[in-house]
């Protein structure tokens, strides 16, 4: 990983098969549309017939006005037909778009519903590790990129590089020497971009880089702008920005200084097919190997083929984006899922929780080296540690968050892996401190917890973790809408919700991942009451930032560096473990300051 | 349409927009380059009908031609290189000019939405428009006044054929316009289809847990389908719209064409114009509207050129304050502030509030959340105007002071830390600039981050953040500490937060709170016990005004919300999680 950074060789190498990756995901996806793209690449291919047709008849016109036909009829029937024709053109190339655009619309629409459905069979975890802006980024942003590759360029690049060879065929067969002849400025045009594509390797990263660099100080700088002014420094950071922002600038004009001219020869090479052919039919008019009415004809069909090159041209560009464009959607489509049966096959007989030599690697190290634990029915069990020291990850392994590498997660008897995600989220109730709130009334969300739980019940789960009464001041009660991410409440407010919609699950087995470091202190007493009330009774496994709120549990896990080190009551732990020991003598000293 | 390339014309900067004007300029010249080709095939045209064909034609031909090239080349070259220095130096310009305006808005108008917006706008909007929005303008420009010079200068060989082509020109423009103006109308539909497919594509991100932990997966509730379904069928119609139209407008040119061919041949057959004349007409008519096809072909995205320049202008409107003021030193640090009103947007945040802290004394805000805590340490750094009122430091108005004047009086410790993606060291010296080595570390020491610093794999030039180490919540909290000891400014701004602390850093935390408040003023958000009992004042603040203020002592003494407020965190700070609960 570190050298494919270093070497923009190895990194673009890489990048192609990563392309060839996502074309074929590309490919697979298109499957069942595939004969619609057909029909549109046929309606293009009959529209660019249409119009090359129409440059046939303009020669035959032309051809006979002069060679001296001077009967009305002929013109105006020829004008009709030249009209018609450029009817045609259009009407089939508008089908053709409409049936792409139709198809392309549908399909954005499935790879939108593919990856949301995807995010629901991933390990929760590995849905977590991207930001939800980089999804939203990825479902609503770039899949939309996927537009003007299947829409536009599948049909009409096709079309019209089917038309060319097309024309070039028919010119052929009219004088095959004026035909090649006029390709004499291809390989000029060639070697020009040729030329100009040799610096992109030299320039393009840097153009990259640059970019990179600029945004990474504009989000730095808008992103620290409260830290830059209050440290009185938004002179020199100030600066630093517009250094990055002219860099930013000029990278790009240094870049097309560069290949400016190349580039630009190259267009205007590439066009030119007038520079073979008219000399070249000259010079056969004159031996008299070619009559001047082909010669005509030759210069009109010619003039004909430049629309079709030169959208071609204009599509190179997209063609070669889609790779990039994919990548991002079949990099989340290539995620392994979390393996679960669809059917019950066992029924958890208890909830006690066993924990087999579990062993979970982390982006590549292993953070957890083999790990047992018995968690008995019906008990509180904190896990304690120093951070990093691997009790998050154990308690989001119980919590299906992830899958484990080896070993076994076993509740009452029953492996999880064995059990549909569904049937193992009625035993499991997992709450951290992320408390999302749906853009939905107050009562919605709380009855998310179970469905169709009646109204009173829902007030009775509010009222159990003291939701009630704030919810009775809110404008609109229990029909307030929360509004993304909670709206107006405060966080200790959200808190307080989202445990009332975990009380009303009534899960056996709950588990508290943090929910006791509170974003709200004022509230903090309240929202231990609901804590209290929500675990009551149940198998619990909590993992709390104050050693003095788990001191009371039946089981207290210390987990050092991915092992168990010690477990046992507070008591046990205080003579048998130094770790504990100092970590307790710690808290105590600043929970005296405190206190 | 035209409306649009004006707004963006005004603005770009003055350099940018004569740039793209002489670009436009040249564009048309080019045009007559890329059109040389006609004369070359006039030329051998000429010779066949009369019958004057030699070897020298063919020279004719292949000098016009190559002449064409070299014109074009060179032409175009000047062309590239003025668009891509106004696209990318507006889109540069434009990015300053946002950051400057930065510096003058309050700072408590930041919040993390906003923040987010303004780094998208100068990022990926600025992208948009230093490539896309660009050139789509020249495209469109050129386009139009390119048709314009070829049909008036089709007047003067055949002004029968011009009045024709000029009046397809105006009706293609009517038509286009039009044509904007109805897809407008789609696009609000659109654009509010997406804008809820959106929110709920985002919601189910976001809810992604809970729709698990619950089994809400495909409940109507969470359902997306709805949306992204009806968001494709937008999709779809507004394509269809724009075919429909653009189906209309290519006929209306090509159509255009045959009248003007079938022109050329009644009046060469009835003698009023010559067969070379005629002939050039008809190949002339198959080509002339070729550039007015680039302008319906862009005009699609004139909304998306309207959008970045409304975006921007949007960043650059926020409200800003007059932070250029005298270079005060105060004699002492007492703060004073006096019948205070503040409002954010409706809602008044604070209402008549007065209060003075001593030099070197601790104050305590407590209260409820939402009760205005956060705002009035805000209002007493400047962090915003107040409505009403003042604010005063060593006698004299906030708002007298230069900005940076006034900030070196404070140093603050905010709940969400901010560090830049730099060394460690680097992120503490922020707070004074020209420290030593020495320096940094002392006070790395102090803030009790030694240790985990030298712990790292390069110690104090580990880069924080993305591809460099990763800080736990309470390092990075020590981190913002020891940038602020750096500072070793006069009056502390403190929001106790405890959230985010590992057990075994939460003593090395407060050890670093005592070093950083050390003989200073300090002004605080209290949530500790200790804090709140030492503290020479105490402000409870609820609803925007001062409900209790006195000493520990003095206010346990009343039956209040402070009494409350410490009987309920003694509780708090003593919970136990319990099998069978009380």
């Amino acid at each position: 990983m570190e050298d494919e950074r270093s070497k923009t060789k190895e990194k673009t190498s890489a990048m192609n098969v990563y392309n060839k990756n996502s074309l074929r995901w590309l490919w697979s996806f298109t499957e069942g549309k595939r004969g619609i793209y057909l029909l549109s690449v046929i309606l293009a291919l009959l529209g660019v017939i249409s119009m090359l047709l129409t440059y046939v008849c303009l020669a035959s016109l032309i051809r006979e006005l002069i060679s001296g036909n001077r009967e009305m009829a002929f013109y105006e029937v020829r004008g009709l037909q030249i009209g018609i024709l450029w009817i045609l053109r259009y009407a089939f190339h508008g089908f053709s778009t409409y049936t792409s655009h139709n198809a392309t619309f549908g399909l954005i629409g499935s790879a939108r519903k593919l990856l949301l459905k995807k995010l629901n069979s991933m390990p929760l975890g590995a849905v977590q590790s991207r930001s939800s802006g980089e999804y939203k980024n990825i479902i609503c942003d770039r899949v939309d990129q996927i537009e003007p590759t299947l829409a536009h360029v599948t049909p009409e690049f096709t079309a019209n590089i089917v038309g060319a060879i097309a024309m070039f065929i028919y010119m052929m067969s009219i004088d095959w020497r004026v035909g090649l002849w006029q390709l004499i400025c291809i390989p000029a045009g060639f070697i020009a971009f040729a030329i100009m594509m040799a610096s992109t390797p030299k320039y393009y990263p840097v153009t990259i880089e640059k970019t990179r660099a600029l945004n990474a100080v504009a989000v730095e700088y808008i992103g620290g702008i409260e830290v830059i002014k209050a440290f009185g420094q938004s002179g020199t950071s100030y600066g630093k920005f517009v250094k990055a922002a002219k860099e930013g600038a000029d990278c790009f004009i240094e870049w097309m200084r560069k290949e400016n001219f190349w580039q630009n020869f190259g267009m205007a090479c590439f066009p030119a097919t007038m520079l073979g052919l008219l000399p070249s039919g000259v010079i056969y008019c004159l031996n008299g190997s070619m009559s001047f009415a082909n010669l005509i004809v030759l210069i009109i069909l010619s003039l004909g083929t430049v629309t079709p090159l030169v959208t071609v041209f204009a599509y190179t560009d997209d063609i070669s984006k889609v790779g990039e464009i994919v990548s991002d959607i079949a990099d989340i489509m290539d995620e392994k899922d979390l393996i679960r049966p669809d059917g019950i096959k066992n029924t958890p007989a208890d909830h006690r929780i066993v924990l087999k030599d579990v062993h979970f690697t982390y982006k590549d190290k292993e953070v957890l080296h083999g790990i047992n634990m018995e968690i008995e029915d019906g008990t509180v069990n904190a896990l304690v540690g120093p951070s990093g020291s691997g009790k998050s990850t154990i308690a989001r392994l119980i919590a299906s968050l992830w899958d484990v590498d080896s070993g076994e997660i076993i509740i009452g008897g029953v492996n999880i892996k064995d059990m549909p995600l569904e049937e193992y989220n009625r035993h499991v109730a997992y709450v951290s401190q992320e408390n999302y709130l749906f853009d939905q009334t107050v009562m919605d969300n709380i009855r998310m917890g179970r469905d169709g739980a009646t109204d009173d019940e829902v007030i009775e789960a509010a009222k159990k973790c003291g939701c009630h009464d704030f919810i009775m001041t809110l404008e609109n009660g229990y029909q307030t809408v929360c509004g993304g991410s909670g709206g107006h409440l405060s966080g200790g407010e959200r808190q307080r919700i989202s445990i009332a919609r975990a009380m009303l699950k009534d899960a056996p087995i709950v588990i508290l991942d943090e929910a006791t470091s509170y974003t709200d202190p004022e509230s903090e007493a309240v929202i231990q009451a609901a804590l209290s009330r929500l675990t009551a009774g149940k198998t619990l496994i909590v993992i709390a930032h104050r050693l003095s709120t788990i001191a009371d549990a039946d089981k207290i896990f210390l987990i050092n560096d991915g092992c168990i080190e010690a477990y046992g009551t507070q008591n046990e732990l205080m003579t048998s473990s130094p770790l504990y020991k100092s970590m307790w003598e710690s808290h105590i000293t600043a929970r005296k300051e405190e206190a | 349409m035209l409306r649009t390339i004006k707004k963006f014309f005004d603005f770009c900067g003055d350099r940018e927009r004569k740039q793209f004007f002489l670009s436009i300029f040249l564009s048309v010249f080019n045009a007559f380059f890329v059109a040389m080709r006609i004369p070359a095939i006039y030329v051998v045209l000429k010779a066949i009908l009369e019958d004057s064909l030699s070897v020298n034609t063919a020279y004719t031909a292949v000098v016009i031609i190559i002449a064409s090239i070299i014109l074009q080349t060179l032409i175009t070259m000047q062309i590239s290189m003025l668009q891509t220095r106004a696209g990318y130096n507006t889109s540069s310009l434009k990015r300053m000019e946002i950051a400057e305006h930065l510096r003058y808005v309050p700072m408590g108008y930041f919040n993390s939405e906003g923040l987010g917006k303004v780094t998208s706008i100068a990022t990926n909007t600025m992208e948009s428009l230093s490539g896309m929005a660009s050139r789509c303008v020249m495209m469109i420009s050129k386009g139009m006044i390119t048709t314009l010079v070829i049909v008036f200068s089709m007047f003067l060989f055949d002004p029968r054929i011009a009045t024709v082509a000029l009046i397809t020109m105006v009706i293609y423009l009517i038509v286009t316009e039009f044509m904007i103006r109805m897809e407008s109308a789609d696009a609000d539909r659109f654009t509010a289809a997406q804008d809820s497919m959106v929110a709920r594509i985002l919601e189910y991100v976001r809810g992604i847990a809970e729709i698990r932990n619950f089994n809400l997966f495909g409940k109507s509730i969470t359902d997306v389908d709805d949306s992204i379904d009806s968001f494709a069928r937008f999709s779809t119609g507004m394509e269809t719209t724009y075919e429909i139209v653009m189906f209309f407008l290519n006929i209306l040119n090509k159509i255009a064409g045959v009248v003007m061919t079938v022109m050329s041949i009644t009046f060469y057959l009835n003698g009023s114009m010559g067969l070379v004349n005629s002939v050039m007409m008809i190949i002339c008519s198959f080509m002339i509207f070729e550039s007015l096809d680039q302008v319906g072909a862009f005009n699609g995205l004139t909304r998306a050129i309207e959008n970045c320049v409304d975006k921007a202008n949007e960043a650059l409107s926020f409200p800003t304050m007059k932070i250029e003021g005298k270079e005060i030193t105060p004699d002492n640090m007492t703060l004073v502030m006096k019948n205070v009103d503040f409002s954010y947007g409706e809602k008044k945040i604070i209402n008549d509030i007065s209060f003075e802290i001593n030099e070197k004394t601790q104050t305590a805000f407590v209260g409820p959340s939402g009760g205005g805590k956060t705002t009035l340490t805000q209002l007493l750094a400047r962090f915003w105007d107040v409505d009403k009122g003042s604010v005063s430091l060593g006698g004299t108005d906030v708002r007298d002071y230069s900005y940076d004047s006034l900030m070196k009086n404070f140093a603050f410790v905010f709940q969400n830390v901010y560090l830049f993606n730099d060394t460690i060291e680097n992120n503490i010296r922020f707070g004074k600039p020209d420290a030593s080595r020495e320096e940094v570390v002392e006070a790395a020491k102090k803030a009790c981050c030694h240790d985990f610093i030298m712990e790292l794999p390069e110690g104090y030039d580990t880069v924080i953040g993305d591809g460099g180490a990763s800080l736990s919540g309470g390092e990075r909290q020590r981190i913002s500490i020891a940038r602020a000891i750096m500072k070793d400014a006069p009056i502390i701004i403190l929001d106790e937060a405890t959230a985010n602390v590992d057990p075994e850093n939460e003593e090395k935390l407060i050890e670093a709170v005592a070093a950083l408040t050390r003989e200073k003023t300090i002004i605080m958000i209290a949530h500790r016990l200790k804090t709140v009992r030492n503290a020479d004042q105490i402000l409870v603040i609820d609803k925007g005004q001062i409900a209790e203020q006195g000493t520990h002592e003095q206010l346990m003494q009343k039956e209040g919300i402070y009494k409350s407020f410490i009987a309920e965190r003694s509780k708090a700070a003593t919970w136990k999680i319990r099998k069978d609960p009380a």
